[in-house]
């Protein structure tokens, strides 16, 4: 690598040269007691609008995300990430797992041992011109002495994704990163080790889990609620648990016009702006909670919210997600990239 | 062993004396044995090994004492801290070679625990053995299981492939075979599956029945030579080879687990292409892995390019440092000095915040996502990680930014205890920033953990000394390491915050703690600095003492305390007059406030009154008190109570003058020191005890250098 020395570069020594200061800019700096961040929360966000996402996105792949479960991690950006690689690096992924899945014998790499990776990138899910397209990868199985008709088995699927990410963060990235912040899996943990120890190698990443604090889920369930009069939501489902002795799981179903209508009390569906503000959400979540105590003389607020579930999808506080309905994932995603980049070190 | 007394025996004299003499030759061997003799007193395992590799065929062994001994010794090391690899190859040697008898040799077997490898020689010569057919059943099967136990730590399985043969005769043994199945699993090379060998398993299979083991390998076979194995094999193989290692299982992680932290040492700082460590830590996964990236890779293939871990001297660097490689995980370079050199000296953006990226990553994930369970190994870990990053810090003289803003997020959930050391030394090297973040990011969470710590909290203030000098340290080449936000005015500011900062702590802290006398001590020392910056650092700034500092300083009851306040003003004054005289001169735009003048005034007035005028609560200063107040305390002259003769630090240098002047006389009377030549002769004396910032107090603001002027001359000069 040729050493690479600008005319326009400063001759005076920066006195950052060994990373970014998260405090140059200064509304990057954001914190608030329990929750450490880098960059700024948000304390307000638009209204989840349903969107016909199957006209910008291929069906089938959005088939593919809204099966499954999804369990959730972040990513730092990879280094030297090309969409146009993806072929190579399906094979690569494909010998680094056969390989270290026979560690210790001696296997000649190349045979069809077992295992067949597919990356292909999902067009269209970018939001703005700084997401990088999400990509989709797959694992499909076939046993090494399978009779030749059986069909390889899908094992194990995940994809990286970047909706709506923040966008000065992403300006402020060297043009050979390419962020990607959120990683979703579904399929066997061993796999799952395999492909990230895999990035982590190729790209110089590193993945960390992604859970879902009450905020977020809280978040979640006004912007669900929202929906209702465009598309049934079919039930409101929240689970607390409860720090007591033993310690008490609560679920609570609200009947979804119902919990439409204390959404809409607290935020008119025909008010101007269609912002949403993150005390709206308080006192939305504070209305459930007051309904709860009248009925049953336990104050939720207690707890913590683990989980929130509506026909639109689902979410975890482990950080796991399920998509329901595909118009609204844009919504979804940009939620999660916010959270998975919050993670991000420097 | 009979490596260790050839060595001793052939290796040259290692106390270096040069012996030319002739009858130092005698005296020399005499030395040697006596070393020798020692040498074996004091490490009876290698006597114990040497013991055992001497052990003939035909050895009595029924009620050997001394073999028995030995052997428990050998044992009990073997158990507790593993063998090293040559031992290994003495004792499978007289363990097969039934030297020792039958009941010894599975004895052996069972205790053959490897400290780091096992060289492949023993496991060939071991077969050898085999091969002879001496051996009762079950020790061969023996052999065979600690074999597969131990196969991952063999140093090197060339030689034991090109016996191949060899070990595959031995699966028409019966009882052998599902053991030497596994071990041909493990071994077999495309080149090893020949037609007489499938058939051969044919053979047993048609006889044993379709055991797991056989047809495990042949499904190998199978794969790399599909066209000589025919048979159909079910698709799914349900259960492959069991593990054999249940004898040694529980020694074996013991031993490794004990013997893994000496061993990471040398691991973590070394750059050497190795294969990643099989432990599963994330800390240490990158500091030894050396992956290409597969792009890079592919890219520079045609150039000549050289990967930045092969280099081995700063010359080669400088040499290759157009064609040089980054890795592929930038975290592998933490802590190599060269690699540090390159990346300081190319500033490659992307490779900087690659570094940064994983370094956060980590630390996050260990620190702050993962609480530490506090158990010793794992904080020993955190430890050694820490040391590294600090190292490279201090070899760059600069914070990566990813550990700024770690510390910033770890500060507020700290308990002020974990990793203390470590932890107060990255803080020491985070850079200035404007002073609002400075407040809100580290001033509030280090006052709540000085104010809220049970314990005495000196070491803060320890830091604190670190911090600032270090921020000093910088200044030094302020104008151009100013951080690119930042103006010299917002510079300066942040500094006189911390300053002020640090004084505000040190108040209070004198104040709960009593005055202890470390804290008022590590705080004068941080004085000394900043009295200094000025004329030491070419900032134009100067920073008084607050009140909370000064007066316990002054009262203190220990001299050297006292001794320091001295030297700290006259360092002040030093400094004040010297900006007086630049600002008159030339017109600095700099300004020195009036209120610093005033401040440093007041503060020597009252130094000045208490210590030479005595006189030390005069009304309009600081520390009037009500006289009616005073006289109710009923202590004798109280004016004079903090003078050069009455101070409570200097008072007992007062008495040793008075006995060594009058030693006849019974009733001490500490005035008489204040009469004539006496008065002169007590400076010199107190000087003499080593009070230089005193000495150097008195005579810049008294005009008194010791013994020469006289008595009356008690006016304070001057001030700036």
């Amino acid at each position: 690598r040729a050493v690479n020395t600008p005319a326009s570069r400063p001759v005076t020594r920066r006195s950052k040269s060994y990373g970014r200061s998260c405090v140059e800019a200064p509304s990057y700096f954001w914190q608030t007691p329990g929750h450490l961040a880098v960059l700024k929360i948000p304390n307000s966000r638009g209204t989840a609008k349903s969107q016909t996402i199957t006209n910008k996105v291929d069906p089938e792949h959005i088939a593919l995300l809204v099966k499954n479960e999804w369990k959730l991690s972040y990513i730092t950006p990879l280094h030297h990430f090309r969409h146009t690689r993806l072929k190579s690096y399906s094979k690569h992924l494909s010998a680094f797992i056969v390989a270290e899945k026979q560690q210790g014998v001696a296997v000649e790499v190349g045979l069809e041992a077992g295992f067949k990776v597919t990356f292909s990138a999902v067009l269209g899910l970018a939001e703005t011109d700084e997401d990088a397209e999400t990509v989709f990868i797959q694992i499909q199985s076939k046993p090494v002495f399978a009779a030749v008709a059986d069909a390889p088995k899908v094992v194990w699927r995940g994809w990286l994704t970047c909706v709506n990410g923040d966008l000065e963060y992403l300006r402020s990235l060297p043009p050979d990163f390419v962020s990607l912040p959120l990683f979703c899996t579904s399929g066997p943990e061993s796999l799952t080790t395999l492909v990230k120890s895999w990035f982590e190698r190729v790209f110089d990443c590193n993945f960390g889990c992604l859970a879902l604090n009450s905020t977020t889920l809280n978040w979640l369930t006004a912007l669900w609620t929202g929906c209702h009069p465009t598309c049934n939501i079919r039930h409101l489902k929240l689970a607390w648990s409860l720090p007591t002795q033993p310690p008490l799981d609560v679920s609570y179903t609200v009947n979804p016009q119902d919990a439409w209508e204390l959404w809409n009390s607290i935020h008119p569906e025909e008010s101007t702006d269609d912002r949403i503000d993150i005390q709206e959400v308080q006192s939305f979540i504070n209305g459930l909670e007051a309904h709860f105590f009248r009925h049953f003389k336990i104050f939720l607020s207690a707890g913590t919210l683990v989980k929130v579930s509506t026909a639109l999808g689902s979410a975890h506080v482990d950080g796991k997600i399920k998509i329901g309905n595909s118009d609204y994932i844009t919504t979804l995603l940009t939620l999660l990239t916010e959270c998975a980049l919050l993670k991000m070190p420097a | 062993m009979a490596d260790l007394s050839n060595l001793a025996g052939l290796g040259s004299d290692p106390s270096g004396e040069i012996d030319s003499s002739a009858s130092s030759a005698n005296n020399r061997s005499l030395r040697l044995a006596e070393k020798e003799k020692r040498k074996g007193e004091a490490d009876p395992f290698g006597l114990a090994v040497k013991y055992l590799s001497q052990v003939e065929a035909g050895t009595v062994v029924r009620g050997n004492d001394e073999l028995e001994r030995n052997m428990l010794v050998v044992e009990t090391v073997a158990l507790s801290k593993g063998l090293p690899s040559e031992v290994i190859t003495v004792l499978l040697d007289l363990a097969l070679s039934l030297n020792a008898g039958t009941g010894n040799c599975a004895r052996v077997l069972k205790f053959l625990i490897p400290a780091t490898v096992v060289p492949q020689e023993a496991i060939v010569k071991g077969v050898s053995w085999l091969c002879v057919g001496k051996m009762p059943m079950n020790a061969q099967v023996l052999f065979v299981r600690w074999v597969l136990t131990v196969f991952d730590l063999i140093d090197c399985k060339d030689n034991l492939r090109s016996i191949y043969g060899f070990i595959f005769s031995f699966v028409t043994e019966e009882n052998l075979c599902p053991f030497i199945c596994h071990l041909l699993y493990l071994l077999t090379m495309r080149e090893h599956v020949h037609p007489y060998r499938v058939r051969k398993l044919l053979d047993i299979q048609a006889k044993m029945g379709r055991q797991p083991f056989l047809t495990q390998l042949l499904a190998l076979y199978k794969v790399f030579r599909p066209d000589l194995v025919t048979l159909s094999l079910p698709s799914r193989v349900r259960t492959g080879f069991k593990n054999h290692n249940s004898t040694w299982k529980v020694a074996l992680s013991a031993v490794q687990r004990k013997n893994k932290g000496a061993v990471l040492v040398d691991q973590s700082l070394s750059l050497d292409v190795k294969e990643k460590p099989s432990t599963r830590k994330r800390v240490r996964c990158h500091l030894c892995n050396t992956v290409k990236s597969l792009t890079e890779h592919t890219l520079n293939s045609n150039k000549k390019v050289f990967c930045l871990q092969e280099l081995r001297s700063f010359r080669e660097l400088l040499e290759n440092i157009h064609n040089i490689e980054l890795p592929a995980q930038m975290g592998s370079l933490l802590g190599s000095a060269l690699a540090l050199h390159y990346l300081d000296c190319v500033q490659d953006e992307s490779a900087s915040l690659r570094l940064n990226f994983w370094l956060g990553h980590s630390l996050q994930e260990e620190f702050l996502l993962c609480p530490v369970d506090g158990s010793s190994d794992n904080t020993s870990e955190a430890c050694r990680f820490l040391s590294t990053i600090l190292f490279s810090q201090q070899f760059l003289q600069e914070g990566f930014s990813s550990t700024e803003s770690f510390l910033y997020k770890f500060l507020s959930v700290w308990d002020g205890c974990l990793l203390r050391p470590q932890i107060l030394d990255l803080l020491s090297d985070i850079p200035l920033m404007p002073s609002f973040y400075m407040h809100k990011l580290l001033f509030e969470p280090l006052k709540q953990l000085y104010f809220t710590s049970t314990v005495f909290f000196k070491v803060c203030m320890v830091l604190l000394f670190f911090f600032l000098s270090v921020c000093l340290y910088q200044a030094r080449a302020w104008p151009c390491v100013l951080p690119r936000t930042m103006t010299l005015s917002g510079f300066m500011d942040s500094v006189m915050e911390l300053v002020r900062f640090v004084g505000l702590l040190a108040s209070e802290g004198l104040r709960l703690e009593n005055c202890h006398v470390l804290l008022l001590n590590q705080t004068l020392a941080f004085y000394e600095t900043v009295c200094d910056m000025f004329l030491k650092y070419s900032l134009p700034l100067i920073i008084m003492p607050p009140a909370g500092v000064f007066y316990p300083a002054l009262f203190a009851t220990d001299s050297v305390s006292v001794d320091r306040l001295g030297y700290i003003m006259y360092r002040y004054r030093k400094n004040l007059t010297l900006a007086k005289k630049q600002e008159q001169q030339r017109e600095q735009t700099f300004h020195i406030s009036r209120n610093t003048y005033k401040e440093f005034n007041r503060n020597l007035q009252a130094m000045v009154n208490s210590m030479w005028n005595s006189w030390w609560c005069i009304p309009g200063s600081d520390i009037e008190i009500d006289k009616d107040l005073i006289s109710l305390s009923k202590v004798p002259e109280p004016w004079c109570r903090f003078d050069l003769i009455h101070h409570p630090a200097l008072f007992s240098y007062a008495i040793e003058f008075h006995q060594r002047c009058w030693p006849e006389r019974k009733n001490v009377d500490l005035g008489s020191i204040k009469t004539g030549k006496y008065w002169n002769w007590y400076m010199e004396f107190l000087f003499n005890q080593g009070f230089d910032g005193l000495n150097n107090f008195i005579q810049t603001n008294t005009g008194h250098s010791s013994g020469l002027s006289s008595q009356d001359d008690r006016q304070p000069t001057s001030q700036p």
